[in-house]
């Protein structure tokens, strides 16, 4: 099916959002307000963008750490305001500021992120199984970086979600980089979505730059999913531009990368190719662009001066007291 | 292709492994045997074909059905050691610690993971370690088809693949993961289909068919002695017996119809080489006799040996944690 | 002597035990070069045979140690941040701490599992935990904890040479302190305490990080006329208890700082051989400053509300010793990990700055 003009729209609209705010938290990060780290998703958005846009409220959402899951979140509905409050260890925040960056909403299907990586697949699998018990047609998805595929628990949830054919959808954000390690020098195969196969499950390639052809990938595994007719592998090809960290040495196998293969990945920027394309088309014009960066930057500067300006909790002790059961 | 010797000694590790077991059943019985017994009666072929011609130097994971019998017998360890283990003596392959867990690395057999699934990772340490070594030594790590559903397979899989250790995976498919089929928990029909994905080989055999299984497992250990990397090799085979001795056979919350075992009872490993090789002249009678009554005496023989071995001195409980 | 920073003295170690003897092989998640940077240099030096980069696999990490070691060889099996040997369970506390007693004793397990420990970074509960009281609880695990250069390096040389595994932890805030080595090869034994501090009024036995954080309140204590010995046990497992029995029968105070989870973690352990052994020569009951019963909260404000803090460990002090005195002078350790400075300070890798 082809997508409305407004789809396209709202798919480049969504791409700039999370750019701006992206930029924001790197922002945030270098003036002291974000404490810790921040692993910046630049060029990367198209993934999450492409694969979260149109997915329903109630549909479940497992993000990977990279860019702390904006590019997912932010489109499954979460306020800007409150993942920078989270952040910011405001009493706003989705968590009430206790989880650092560890995004959770309920309401929006978004259950948590695992400090362990790999530690969504199993997870997944169990929300697969409640949806399907359910029967409202609800869908998993899990978007995890490429490295975390090699964990053993994507081969226990594999067989578990082909074999009950759970509305599961695992996608491989595949950047080409594990922390500092190039993944070509520790997985034997090209391709992630060969893992597919073994498990009987229908496996797609996709240029992860693009955000229209990763939504239309998504769109044909969740239509499967909503049809029970269970999972999908989707792999996703990008590229990390950011250190992995931002701060962080820049470096692989112990020498800084070389700027060259990032300078071509920057070529493919995400919003870069929609941008021309869809002026190409002529569902944009330059000041609909301008009018959109714009808007996207006003929403980020908003968000960013409010989720500041929240309280911090006034007794954290209180917090601890209920840290540990659920009453 | 396999000469007269080589047949004569695939066959007669078949009926030592088969009366080994009978050994092991009748020590249940009679209370000997520390532990439980989980017959491996009918899955000879597995084991045997895989092991029987392996260097002594390299190394094998098998998997808790059987304990081992039908790889580490072929691969040397003596089946008074094996019994004796059973019965926790201190003349065990482990002086009687281990019982089900016979281990004897002179034999290149270093143990059975207590929980199932352990030994994919230690295998593809023991690849490295061969890798490293470069004697052309390789890894034979037989597993149940349960057992592949653990994520240590994944991972030891992509560990094996990219380093291309020199690794044969082995999949013994007796078709039960305890009570369930394993139709029932896996997605595909065949399991050799993973190893598209790690772009090794990936091959299924018939497993009732020793020669067939030896075939198999030889054209991978070649591939892995020449650096080659790891294969996939899934043996199709059938549990006879209950889950372990005396429990009642289920299969899912209700019984195991006799009709469903009836047609692999015929498929007996060792009756199907037996016929083969009195039609090719291999063997005669009189031979087949002999080496069951040779088989018959080296087991009981061994069982005799473990019944008068000495209990393990308790006092060795004081020096189990560390080597010094 | 020459000083070296904590993380420079694990690289030395690795360096040197790796060239001393070929089977010793390292192996992990980045270990040419990544989120810790003690293993830079050994790619050049030994080659992609010996320095080896695993995918996201802690089972097969650990669990390939365990095989390694017993076809032969000395890995060091590199597990990033402790937190990860919860994933590793099986392989770690099953197989290797196991696998030699289950099979008779007669298999060798030469194996180190290193990864970093502790928290004060503002991570988060999967980052930021101290697993010294499952290592020290589980049977067959030796476990190393070293908080100076010094020890670090004799502490990991002794590691790798020992013939059964060895969890070796550096904790993360750690690694660019300073420390004088000696030029000359040498090693520490394991279960032999270290005094770090000597004093005649009250015991504290710290545990890793703790015992920099017990340092800092002894000396601003000695400015007040309390005279605390700070003592580091340095490994666990094997547990020096004679060393500090005999500081208690000097002190007859004792105060115990550990990181981890105050219940059922290691200070109920050491607190209770010393009941046991010097029960008589105390004249106070035993105080024990540790991490809350609760995760350990990522968010910027609650860490310090979990973690131990130097005002609670002088607070123990002064109650073991009955006085009443002004304390807040003594700082929350609120330094949390600036990545970004403590490589930069190494010049190990070139910063980018943004």
């Amino acid at each position: 099916m082809d997508l409305t003009k407004e789809q396209k729209i709202r798919l480049y609209t969504n791409l700039v959002r999370v750019r701006k705010l992206d930029e924001t938290m790197v922002k945030a990060l270098l003036t002291g307000k974000i404490s810790t780290f921040f692993h910046s998703g630049e060029g990367q958005e198209a993934v999450g963008v492409g694969a979260c846009s149109f997915l329903r409220e109630d549909d479940y959402l497992f993000p990977s750490h990279r860019g702390h899951a904006i590019s997912k979140t932010l489109i499954k509905g979460l306020p800007a305001r409150i993942i920078l409050a989270e952040h910011y260890g405001r009493i706003t925040g989705c968590c009430d500021g206790v989880s650092g960056f560890h995004t959770c909403d309920m309401k929006l299907g978004i259950p948590g992120m695992s400090g362990t990586l790999g530690g969504h697949f199993p997870l997944a699998v169990g929300m697969g199984l409640a949806a399907q018990l359910r029967g409202k047609k609800q869908v998993v998805m899990v978007i995890e970086g490429e490295g975390t595929y090699a964990r053993g628990t994507f081969h226990e949830s594999m067989i578990m979600a082909a074999t009950w054919k759970l509305p599961n959808l695992f996608i491989v954000e595949n950047n080409q980089i594990m922390g500092n390690t190039p993944v070509k020098i520790i997985h034997p195969k090209d391709d992630f979505a060969d893992l597919g196969f073994g498990y009987g499950v229908p496996a797609k390639v996709v240029d992860g730059q693009d955000v229209f052809a990763v939504h239309k990938e998504v769109q044909t595994a969740i239509d499967r999913a909503r049809a029970d007719e269970g999972p999908s592998l989707i792999e996703c090809k990008t590229y990390r531009i950011q250190p992995h960290a931002v701060g962080l040495p820049d470096t692989l196998l112990g020498r800084p990368r070389t700027q060259e293969e990032i300078e071509v990945w920057r070529k493919r920027d995400p919003i870069k190719l929609a941008q021309k394309r869809l002026l190409k088309e002529g569902v944009l014009t330059q000041v609909d662009i301008e009018k959109i960066d714009g808007g996207a930057a006003n929403e980020m500067e908003e968000a960013d001066r409010l989720a500041w300006a929240d309280p911090m909790p006034t007794d954290p002790k209180e917090i601890l007291k209920k840290a540990l059961y659920a009453e | 292709m396999l000469t007269k010797e080589q047949k004569m000694k695939l066959y007669t590790n078949l009926v030592r492994v088969r009366k080994l077991d009978e050994i092991m059943v009748k020590g249940v019985l009679s209370g000997k045997v520390c532990g439980h017994w989980s017959s491996q009666k009918g899955q000879e072929a597995v084991g045997v074909g895989a092991t029987t011609f392996l260097r002594k130097d390299d190394y094998i994971f098998f998997c808790h059905r059987g304990h081992g019998i039908t790889t580490v017998i072929p691969k040397g360890i003596s089946p008074r050691a094996f019994i004796a283990e059973h019965f926790s003596k201190n003349s065990g392959a482990c002086q009687g610690m281990g019982c089900l867990h016979v281990a004897d690395m002179e034999y290149g057999a270093p143990g059975l993971s207590g929980s199932l699934g352990g030994d994919f990772v230690l295998a593809a340490g023991m690849g490295i370690a061969a890798k490293m070594r470069a004697k052309g030594q390789v890894v034979v790590c037989i597993q149940g088809d349960g057992t592949y559903g653990r994520g240590t397979f994944h991972e030891a899989a992509l560990m094996a693949a990219n380093w291309k250790l020199p690794i044969v995976w082995g999949v013994e498919n007796n078709q039960y993961m305890v009570f369930t089929p394993t139709s029932d928990i896996f997605p595909k029909e065949n399991m050799a289909d993973l190893a598209f994905g790690y772009g090794m080989p990936g091959v299924v055999v018939d497993g009732q068919d020793v020669v067939a299984v030896f075939e198999a497992f030889q054209t991978a250990i070649e591939r892995a002695r020449a650096g080659e990397g790891p294969s996939l090799i899934e043996c199709k085979t059938y549990r006879i017996e209950p889950h372990t001795y005396g429990m009642v056979d289920k299969r899912c919350a209700g019984l195991r119809s006799p009709e469903e075992i009836e047609p692999w009872v015929k498929k007996d490993p060792v009756n199907l080489f037996q016929e083969r090789l009195l039609k090719e002249g291999v063997l005669t009678q009189a031979d087949v006799d002999r080496i069951d009554r040779e088989a018959i005496e080296e087991m009981e023989e061994a069982e005799r040996f473990a019944t008068e071995s000495p209990a393990p001195d308790p006092q060795i409980l004081k020096q189990v944690l560390y080597w010094k | 002597m020459r000083e070296v920073r904590f993380i420079q003295a694990i690289n030395e170690a690795l360096l040197e035990e790796m060239k001393r003897d070929e089977t010793v092989f390292i192996f992990g998640e980045c270990v040419r070069g990544g989120t810790f940077p003690h293993t830079n240099g050994l790619f050049e030096k030994f080659g992609k045979d010996r320095v080896l980069d695993t995918s996201i696999s802690e089972n097969a990490i650990a669990g390939a140690a365990v095989g390694a070691a017993l076809a032969g060889y000395r890995p060091i099996a590199e597990l990033m941040f402790s937190d990860f040997f919860l994933i590793a369970g099986d392989e770690i506390c099953n197989k290797a701490a196991k696998w030699r007693f289950t099979h008779g004793m007669k298999l060798k397990m030469p194996i180190v599992y290193m990864a970093s420990t502790g928290g004060y970074i503002r991570s988060d509960s999967e980052h930021s935990q101290s697993v010294e009281s499952l290592i020290m609880h589980t049977p067959g695990l030796r476990i190393a904890i070293p908080t100076t250069p010094y020890d670090a390096k004799g502490l990991l040389k002794t590691a790798i040479r020992d013939d059964d595994p060895v969890v070796y932890l550096y904790h993360k805030l750690l690694l660019t302190k300073k420390g004088e080595i000696p030029d000359e090869e040498y090693t520490i034994p394991f279960g032999l305490a270290d005094v770090k501090k000597e004093g005649k009024d009250v015991t504290v036995v710290a545990v890793g990080f703790m015992v920099d954080l017990s340092l800092g309140v002894a000396n601003k204590l000695q400015e007040r006329g309390i005279s605390v010995e700070v003592i580091d046990p340095r490994t666990l497992e094997p547990f020096d208890i004679d060393t500090i029995v005999t500081s208690v029968k000097k002190t007859k105070r004792v105060v115990i700082v550990d990181e981890d989870t105050l219940r059922c973690g290691v200070t109920g352990e050491i607190g209770m051989q010393i009941m046991e052994k010097a029960f008589d020569y105390l004249d106070a009951p035993i105080q024990r400053v540790a991490a809350a019963n609760c995760p350990i909260p990522a968010g910027w404000y609650l860490e310090e509300h979990v973690l131990p803090q130097p005002p609670d460990i002088a607070a123990a002090i002064l109650k073991v010793l009955g006085k009443d005195m002004d304390i807040s002078d003594m700082k929350k350790e609120k330094v949390g990990f600036d990545a970004v400075k403590a490589f930069g300070d190494l010049g190990i890798t070139k910063v980018k700055q943004n």
